[in-house]
């Protein structure tokens, strides 16, 4: 793949907090409507490298191109504007407002209004509209975050951990709808349930201490096993 | 104490009370949203009463220079936010705390310049009185207890009804996030901080009447209008709109059992408040971000 192709790509990427630095040299490419997975053990780097690429966290050097538009330096609700959103980690919905608030929100850049879409993948938030998202178990939020983060249509969904800590059919529901969801939008995980990546990606980057140390590409070797060897 | 007072009091109090409301709310989203301490906030507030006392000096109208100051108060917080704020909201609170003082300082020193120090009376607006339950209440005081409801209501309307109000909303709970759904959140805090300067100064103005301007009038009532957003729960409009009530009534009920209660008597109820719900009435531990 030539860097043109690619509709996200980093490329000497170095991010520090302060004085302790995260992420060394890290490049990574990703296709239109692939579903590429960063693997990694804790604190190798991986939110970092996706906040970095959101806008949330400023690099201090590389560059970060979208579709030709170099991203950093942007601020980060310019980023999600254009195209680039990201799911956190934390799972925290804005638990005062109900579902369908927080839906709104999704919508309110983009007046991208299209929530039969994400009724589609996630039936559930339907019945769950007036309620606050304060209340909704783990798996619902997730969903929410996802459906309001796909309002817009985005180009890249940058996903943050999205299975921890969630029950098995949430996962195996999740994993089917990131299948559908990359036909239309490049999915860019960061995932420790490797059989979940091994299953769905494309390709797979390994971090470990900020620094690339292996790309696997389907059809090589996209197993549990040689994921596991570069953790 | 003499009951026929009781109705008057409790009228003076709600009054009181409405324009405590009006600033405390600003200064709550503020605190809310942005994580400032907006001490500046009481200089809006005076700048509202001098303007009402000057448009009313040239206007004739005590009303349109209510008008006036509330948007003279919006103007100057503007500028204040763009050229001060906009800096330090990444900041610790307390050095948003040290500078907005700085600012209010600053602004009195200004105040002295233009009016001096001489305290300034304003005509109340209206001289009518009604009859309450067999006591003469200045129809005024009625005026900005009404007036403050429409402050509750359009407040609740704005933050519930509308996207913006929404994701203000969102944003006392994590600006990360809300920024992370593409909304430009510098922008959400100007509006913010644009409400806040502009209701601080229409306080400033409804309660000219009933004082009379003077350069530290901000710092007359800074005590009081702090007790009632800590008592209310940093962020919470429905906690701020009790405890108003509550400071408000404490204040002029206190001052008719025994005149000094009304400087002591709201100090002792915020601290019994606090030692039952430290985070106040309506806080929730959610705002420990
Ligand atoms: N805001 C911050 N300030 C300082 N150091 C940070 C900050 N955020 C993360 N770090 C440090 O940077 C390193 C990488 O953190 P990061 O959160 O990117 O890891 P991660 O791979 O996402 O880990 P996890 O699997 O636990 O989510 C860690 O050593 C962490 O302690
Ligand atoms: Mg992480």
């Amino acid at each position: 793949m030539t860097a043109s192709d690619a509709i996200l790509n980093v490329s000497d990427l170095n991010v520090a907090y302060g004085e302790s630095k995260v992420l060394f040299g890290v490049g990574l490419r990703v296709a239109p409507s692939a579903i590429v997975a960063c693997v990694g053990r804790n604190g190798a780097g991986k939110t970092t490298l996706l906040k970095s690429i959101a806008g949330f966290v400023k690099p201090r050097s590389g560059t970060v191109s979208f579709g030709g538009t170099d991203l950093v330096g942007r601020a980060s609700y310019d980023i999600a504007k254009l195209g680039v959103k990201y799911v956190p980690q934390d799972k925290k919905v804005f638990s005062d407002l109900t579902v369908r608030e927080n839906l709104e929100l999704g919508s309110y850049s983009t007046q991208d209004y299209d929530w039969e879409r994400v009724y589609g993948y996630f039936p559930k938030l339907r019945q769950l509209l007036d309620r606050k998202a304060g209340y909704l178990s783990g798996g619902e939020r997730q969903m929410l975050m996802i459906g309001r983060a796909i309002l817009g249509r985005p180009q890249v969904l940058l996903v943050d951990e999205p299975t921890e800590g969630l029950a098995p059919s949430i996962v195996t529901h999740l994993k089917d709808v990131f299948r559908d969801l990359s036909s239309s939008t490049a999915l860019v995980i960061v995932e420790q349930n490797l059989p979940l990546v091994c299953a769905i990606s494309s390709k797979v980057y390994a971090l470990k201490e900020g620094h690339i140390v292996a790309e696997l590409s389907r059809g090589e070797s996209i197993t549990v096993d040689a994921c596991e060897r570069y953790l | 104490m003499d009951p026929q007072l009781l109705p008057s009091g409790v009228i003076f109090g709600l009054s009181i009370g409405s324009i405590y409301f009006t600033m405390a709310i600003g200064l709550s989203l503020c605190f809310g949203l942005m994580r400032i301490i907006s001490l500046d906030q009481l200089l809006y507030y005076s700048l509202g009463g001098y303007i009402t006392y000057s448009f009313g000096v040239v206007t004739g109208s005590v009303w349109l220079g209510m008008v006036g100051g509330t948007m003279v108060a919006a103007v100057v917080a503007l500028a204040v936010e763009r050229l001060v704020f906009r800096r330090i909201y990444e900041r610790e609170i307390t050095f948003s705390m040290i500078t907005s003082f700085g600012v209010l300082i600053g602004g009195i020193g200004v105040i002295q310049f233009f009016w001096g120090v001489v305290p300034r009376p304003v005509a109340v607006p209206m001289m009518t009185q009604l009859n309450v339950l067999g006591t003469e209440v200045p129809v005024y005081r009625l005026v900005v207890i009404g007036v403050a409801a429409l402050v509750y209501a359009g407040i609740w309307v704005f933050l519930n009804r509308t996207i913006t109000g929404k994701a203000i909303r969102a944003g006392i709970e994590n600006v990360e996030h809300v920024e992370g759904l593409g909304i430009n959140v510098s922008r959400l805090f100007t509006l913010t901080f644009v409400i806040a300067g502009a209701l601080s100064g229409l306080a400033g103005g409804l309660h000219a009447p009933l004082i009379m301007v003077y350069p530290q009038m901000g710092l007359e009532v800074l005590a009081f209008v702090f007790m009632v957003v800590i008592i209310g729960g940093l962020g919470s409009i429905k906690g701020t709109l009790v405890s108003a009530l509550i400071v408000g009534q404490v204040v002029s009920l206190g001052s008719l059992v025994y005149a000094p209660l009304a400087q002591m008597a709201p100090f002792a109820a915020m601290l019994l408040i606090l030692l039952v719900r430290p985070t106040g009435l309506f806080g929730s531990a959610l705002l420990k971000r």
